[in-house]
């Protein structure tokens, strides 16, 4: 197995002593010793626990974990829309303080602004960074004729289905060109069906673009079947237990989920989760 | 006895259109009667075709043309200003926290004041003028529109403003095409309220001291003791406002258009 950059329980500072691999020198993402701590009623919370981790240029990167371990919270800190309470989020080597157009974000639900046409809503983020109208609307014309949705380029967002609505969430923020597209949850809220469809859909999407992409999900199967690596997080506080490396072959689609090298994968990311599940389970009822 | 039911349904349908469109013509018939039996005073208490008469003579002497004028001239102009600087602060203090403790705490004090209650001093400053008489209805669409922009704003979907966030916004778009247009149904909501707000303090404003406008005429009929040209112009005035809730409740529909 190809040396880990990730070690959860060591900051990655080390990660310069590693013998330099590719990836490491090619990290996009950098997230180094990483707290975030939310204030509750209750006291202070800490969402994401000194967690470091790099992802390489071009990388697909999935972060799995169950609801409330704090994987939204370290994808929004890598947006820049959460602060880091300590620690840091280097994107292309420039700490992350505010959100910046070329960290492009999808989020569980579509967040379309309803006033806009369908185009409008994709040449929103041109428009955003002072490209001339003609050029983003060309920009968002391009983006339309790839998800399929030319027929409905001057619908209103309330017109369409929640898998439609996703499809131009994701145009949008693909919009600006960025580098690194951060995905949080993108098809938690569709049903079943129309998820395997978009899952398709992005495989076929990252071929054609080659923006790095971490993406969030509590779906094992779409963490596999999608990404060149996945992180398994542990909940309260969020911690990144394992990093697996997905060597199955690409181009894939989800025909893949029945080949053996993917259900060796999957048992062991089900071991892991379930044996972490059961030691939270019994930390709470010690607690309480 | 499915169809009975239902044609006896189609049936009270069609008679409660026929009482609706009798409605204001009985109650007319009823007034007109009543004033002719000699059981009232017609002086105090005219018949309805008195009423017509005197309004007919208002419109008939250009009198009634000129104090429409005057009245919504003060109507519209305190209107636009009151709401143009409701939604301005609104956005301000419903976006920035810094500037919502600045000014918040001040508006609350202020808002519940009923702004009648501002006419003796208004007469101090302004004196008789149209400056005193736009400040009173300003007063009162203010308030109203920045409360309903301000709670709008709060409102306003964390969702949307984290994407636009995203995409790179600039602060300025952010604020009039994001947050105004994610805060547009609840501003037309404090926009109707101020509509009728607008017409209350007008009736203030002219009671007040003016030289032309419609209450203004109620008000010089009523010295005179023509009993029929006040109702006539309370007729008129609830006519007018009327109108106006009817036809801003069209344009607020048309406002929220990707609906």
């Amino acid at each position: 197995m190809t040396p880990s950059l990730l070690r959860p329980d060591q900051p990655l500072r080390l990660v310069d002593t590693y013998p330099p691999s590719a990836a490491a020198r090619q990290a996009i993402i950098r997230v180094e010793d990483l707290s975030i701590v939310f204030d509750a009623p209750s006291g202070q919370v800490i969402a994401v626990d000194r967690v470091s981790l790099a992802v390489a240029q071009g990388e697909f990167v999935s972060i799995v974990g169950p609801s409330g371990c704090g994987k939204s919270t370290l994808l929004n800190a890598m947006a820049g829309l959460e602060r880091p309470f300590e620690g840091q989020v280097l994107m292309a080597g420039e700490a992350m303080r505010a959100p910046r157009p070329e960290i492009g974000m999808v989020f569980q639900q579509p967040h379309l602004f309803p006033w806009k046409s369908v185009r409008r809503n994709i040449a929103h983020g041109p428009r955003a960074l002072g490209k001339p109208k003609a050029e983003a609307l060309r920009i968002a014309d391009g983006l339309i004729e790839m998800i399929g949705l030319t027929r409905f380029a001057s619908a209103y967002p309330h017109t369409l289905s929640g898998g439609m609505q996703q499809r131009v969430a994701i145009a949008r923020a693909l919009a600006n060109q960025p580098s690194v597209l951060l995905m949080d949850e993108p098809f938690g809220a569709l049903d079943a069906q129309t998820r395997a469809v978009m899952q398709d859909n992005l495989l076929e999407l990252r071929e054609r673009i080659n923006a790095t992409i971490v993406f969030v999900t509590h779906d094992i199967d779409e963490a596999i079947l999608l990404s060149d690596r996945v992180l398994i997080m542990s909940a309260g506080p969020g911690r990144i237990l394992k990093d697996l490396q997905v060597s199955l072959p690409r181009p894939r689609s989800s025909a893949i989920v029945a080949e053996a090298a993917y259900l060796a994968l999957k048992r062991d990311c089900l071991d892991l989760i379930r044996s972490e599940g059961r030691r939270a389970f019994e930390q709470m009822e010690i607690k309480t | 006895m499915s169809i009975g039911g239902r044609s006896s349904a189609t049936a009270t349908a069609r008679l409660s259109v026929v009482v609706a469109a009798l409605s204001v013509p009985a109650f007319t018939g009823v007034w007109e009667l009543v004033a002719r039996s000699g059981i009232v005073n017609t002086v105090l208490f005219p018949p309805p075709s008195t009423v017509a008469v005197a309004v007919l003579e208002w419109i008939r002497s250009g009198q009634f043309f000129a104090d429409l004028m005057a009245s919504l001239a003060r109507v519209a102009a305190g209107f636009a200003i009151g709401a143009a600087g409701g939604i301005v602060l609104g956005i301000l203090t419903g976006r920035f926290r810094l500037v919502s403790s600045l000014l918040s705490p001040l508006f609350h004090i202020l808002r519940p004041i009923p702004p009648i209650a501002f006419v003796p001093i208004v007469i101090l400053w302004f004196g008789l003028s149209e400056t005193g008489k736009l400040f009173l209805v300003v007063w009162g669409v203010f308030f109203t529109v920045w409360l309903a922009t301000h709670i709008g704003v709060q409102k306003v979907d964390r969702g949307l403003i984290r994407a636009a966030q995203m995409l790179g916004t600039p602060q300025p778009q952010m604020l009039w095409e994001i947050v105004l247009l994610g805060a547009l149904p609840y501003i037309t909501v404090g926009l109707r309220t101020a509509v009728s707000i607008s017409f209350y303090t007008l009736v203030a404003a002219e009671l007040a001291g003016a030289f032309a406008g419609i209450v203004y005429r109620i008000e010089i009929a009523q010295q005179n003791m023509q009993t029929g040209q006040v109702m006539g112009g309370l007729a008129a005035l609830g006519l007018l406002s009327f109108v106006a809730d009817r036809s801003f409740a069209i344009l607020a529909e048309r406002a929220v258009w990707w609906r």
